[in-house]
């Protein structure tokens, strides 16, 4: 802001007074949260298909071999040893590294072909099974990275190094907000009941790195201080903190005309929107107006705040606010051991839910400019880790190929994109790199990925890094 | 350089300073920002008398909201990887924000909303941002609302009655306040007094914040009303300002 005009604008401060009984209503919260962003976004640089993403991060590592990735020859490959000409010198974790043997282990349970394009999906999601004409899955996802941190570092902000700005924070940054009373970029967290606790996550998967830090995503929780400190201090009433806020909103007010000070008066604005936040935020967050049928759709787990359930229900309530992009980190997908009782109970924590939500955007309407995104950091090995067929066996990770599926915004759906062999192992054809699907998904929002830059250190960062990345086409409407 | 004339000048911005150099590139007026993450904490312990300026010794675990780690990490032994967070109770709350306990996956929130960066990787600069999540921390904050009541108490029973107002305030800014700060304050106080009269119950919830045991004074109305004022004072903007 240039202090001039402000300092003018305090002179005659009935311009900034005058607008409402108290002078404050009317900023919006984004933009004195994130001042700028509804100014000035850099983007779009085209037209959009999408508007907002709502992503269902599953993190851990799903296993693409038990979900999706199937191969009806694996029932014969079933118990024999990886071949090492598929394994080939391929960097393995240390949980495997020194396995003697690596053998074969076929999806434990049945997959079903689905829709009208005959999609294989596992049994263990029923519900995704159900919208299989709606999402577009693709089977050639792939990463360098081999374990957690620098993989879900790397799909989320680009690098598998630390201190780069996350996906959601390109956005914030690209596109500005579509609501000024709520942040542009927000991240929901559930825990998996297959492995509590999973792998940890970090603040940095939503930071905002080189860019501006009111781009972060915004971490809302469950309970009574969806956002920190929301609450007032026990024996505080309304009353009590409004005649408060004006005294304090005067002595700042005489303050920032005696000194011209532009930053207290907009100190004084965001006292003002804290205040409007505490009504605001639980509104958002009580569920109490939502219909039965809606919990039934996202099903039981839906009337509990903070399971991945609540954390679909409450995305699409934020969607329809205008919020642009949601995340949800679920974690426990890291089934190196006791696959057989882990995966499941992951499935069933957010099968149910993620289905809903396809199908609750698509009756809105909201579906079509909305792309929802489904999957984790890498994938699993087809081979056991641990004694095959003992319970307490499992799958390591996988990077050269995992799958993922999206729906809406503009992504082709009832499709399947990218070929792996037998062995679910190795991509054939169509590998999508996970620069490519960022690429992808910035595209979809109407962002060139290389044209959206920042300078740091030296460089034009960009959140596809400087290996080439590319718009994958052929997943488009 | 701290001693010279030109560092030492005041940041007031009057109408010709700003046509004469809008944007202070030649420094013709001083400094104004506001004051990093930590500092914000530990003025407000200083003030209210509940610091502990101990030097030295392992990091602590002051107040902070419950579930934060447990939301991110995984099993651990150390507190760099636990999924517990174990509050600190005693002097260990009280501590400079130095020694605040850093976990990078969780930082503390309270500072992370005052820009303070994350320990992940160098900073060259600290963002100065203005937020509401700011005026939260500052009025909801546990360390916070403790610290007022603290201060309150300190005010009662260390200052007479009529110098309180006139002290408090110049503790808090540096600065006499003048005959219309003086008047407003005495009007809260008097209601605030008025409202946690009519509801004890009230003054009591309010002046239970905080785990240091600074015993309940006798008239709990004027005590919880003080902490109204203090943490008035607190959230100033010129408070949290180097002027």
């Amino acid at each position: 802001m240039n202090p001039l005009l402000a300092y003018e604008r305090t002179i005659t401060r009935r311009t900034f007074l005058g607008q409402s009984a108290r002078g404050i209503g009317r900023m919006g919260l984004a933009a004195l949260l994130f001042p700028g962003l509804v100014k000035r976004p850099r983007g779009p640089h085209f037209a959009p298909k999408a508007r907002r993403i709502i992503y269902l991060f599953q993190s851990g590592g799903p296993s693409h071999v038990d979900l999706f990735d199937y191969k009806p020859r694996q029932l014969d490959l079933h118990a024999t040893e990886l071949p090492n000409s598929v394994r080939g010198d391929q960097r393995v974790t240390g949980m495997t590294v020194n396995q003697a043997s690596f053998p074969v282990v076929a999806p434990n349970w049945p997959m079903r072909r689905c829709g009208k394009h005959g999609t294989w999906i596992s049994d263990l999601l029923p519900h995704t099974q159900t919208i299989a004409d709606d999402i577009c899955i693709v089977k050639s996802m792939v990463t360098e990275a081999i374990n957690h941190d620098p993989a879900i570092t790397f799909i989320n902000t680009g690098s598998q190094q630390i201190g780069h700005a996350s996906l959601g924070a390109w956005l914030s940054y690209g596109l500005g907000s579509e609501n000024e009373n709520l942040p542009s970029y927000v991240v929901l967290l559930s825990q998996g009941s297959g492995k509590n606790p999973g792998q940890p996550i970090f603040a940095r998967l939503w930071g905002s790195g080189y860019l501006p830090s009111r781009h972060q995503g915004v971490l809302l929780r469950p309970g009574v201080n969806p956002v920190l400190y929301l609450k007032d201090p026990p024996g505080i009433t309304r009353g009590q903190r409004r005649r408060m806020l004006d005294d304090l909103a005067a002595m700042n007010q005489k303050k920032a005309e005696d000194v011209g000070s532009p930053e207290t008066l907009a100190r004084i604005s965001a006292y003002e929107m804290a205040y409007r936040m505490q009504t605001a935020v639980p509104e958002l967050t009580d569920f109490s107006d939502e219909p039965e049928e809606v919990f039934d759709l996202y099903g039981p787990q839906s009337r509990r705040a903070g399971s991945y359930a609540a954390n679909c229900l409450l995305a699409r309530r934020m969607i329809e606010r205008g919020v642009r992009f949601v995340q949800l980190f679920h974690r426990g997908w890291d089934q190196h051991i006791a696959l057989q009782k882990q995966l499941p109970a992951q499935c069933l924590d957010v099968d149910q839910a993620s289905a809903a939500l396809v199908k609750d955007l698509k009756r809105r309407g909201l579906l079509d400019e909305t792309l929802v995104v489904w999957g984790g950091e890498f994938g699993r090995t087809i081979y056991s880790q641990g004694t095959l067929g003992h319970p307490s066996s499992g799958r390591d990770h996988h990077g050269r190929c995992f799958s993922l599926w999206m729906a809406g915004g503009g992504i082709r759906p009832g499709f399947e994109y990218g070929l792996t062999d037998d062995y679910s192992y190795n991509v054939l054809e169509n590998p999508v790199h996970i620069r490519d699907l960022n690429a992808t998904l910035l595209h979809q929002l109407g962002i060139d990925h290389n044209r959206l830059t920042v300078k740091f250190r030296g460089l034009d960062h960009k959140l596809t890094g400087v290996e080439e990345a590319h718009v994958v086409h052929d997943l488009l409407l | 350089m701290v001693m010279s004339a030109t560092y030492r000048q005041s940041s007031r911005a009057t109408p010709d300073l700003l046509t004469l150099d809008p944007q202070n590139a030649l420094l013709a007026r001083g400094p104004r920002f506001r004051l990093q993450a930590e500092f914000i904490r530990d003025q407000a312990l200083a003030i209210s008398g509940l610091l502990v300026p101990r030097l030295g010794g392992p990091s602590v675990r002051p107040y902070q909201p419950a579930g934060l780690w447990k939301e991110v990490s995984h099993y651990g032994s150390t507190p760099a990887t636990a999924q517990t967070f174990a509050q600190d109770h005693g002097e260990k709350l009280y501590r400079r924000s130095l020694y605040t306990y850093w976990k990078r996956t969780a930082p503390p929130p309270g500072m992370m909303v005052f820009d303070a960066p994350t320990r992940e990787v160098c900073t060259v600069q600290r963002e100065n941002t203005n937020t509401p999540l700011q005026a939260l921390v500052l009025l909801n904050d546990p360390q916070f609302v403790e610290a007022s009541r603290a201060f309150a108490a300190r005010l009662l029973r260390t200052v007479p009655e009529t110098e309180r107002i006139t002290y408090a305030f110049e503790a808090v800014t540096g600065r006499e306040p003048d005959s219309e700060d003086q008047q407003r304050l005495e009007a809260r106080l008097a209601e605030e007094i008025r409202v946690f009269k009519a509801d004890p119950a009230r003054a009591r919830a309010f002046l239970s914040v905080g785990a240091s045991s600074s015993p309940l004074l006798e008239d709990l109305a004027t005590h919880a009303a003080w902490t109204v004022v203090a943490s008035l004072l607190f959230n100033l903007s010129e408070t949290i300002t180097r002027n």
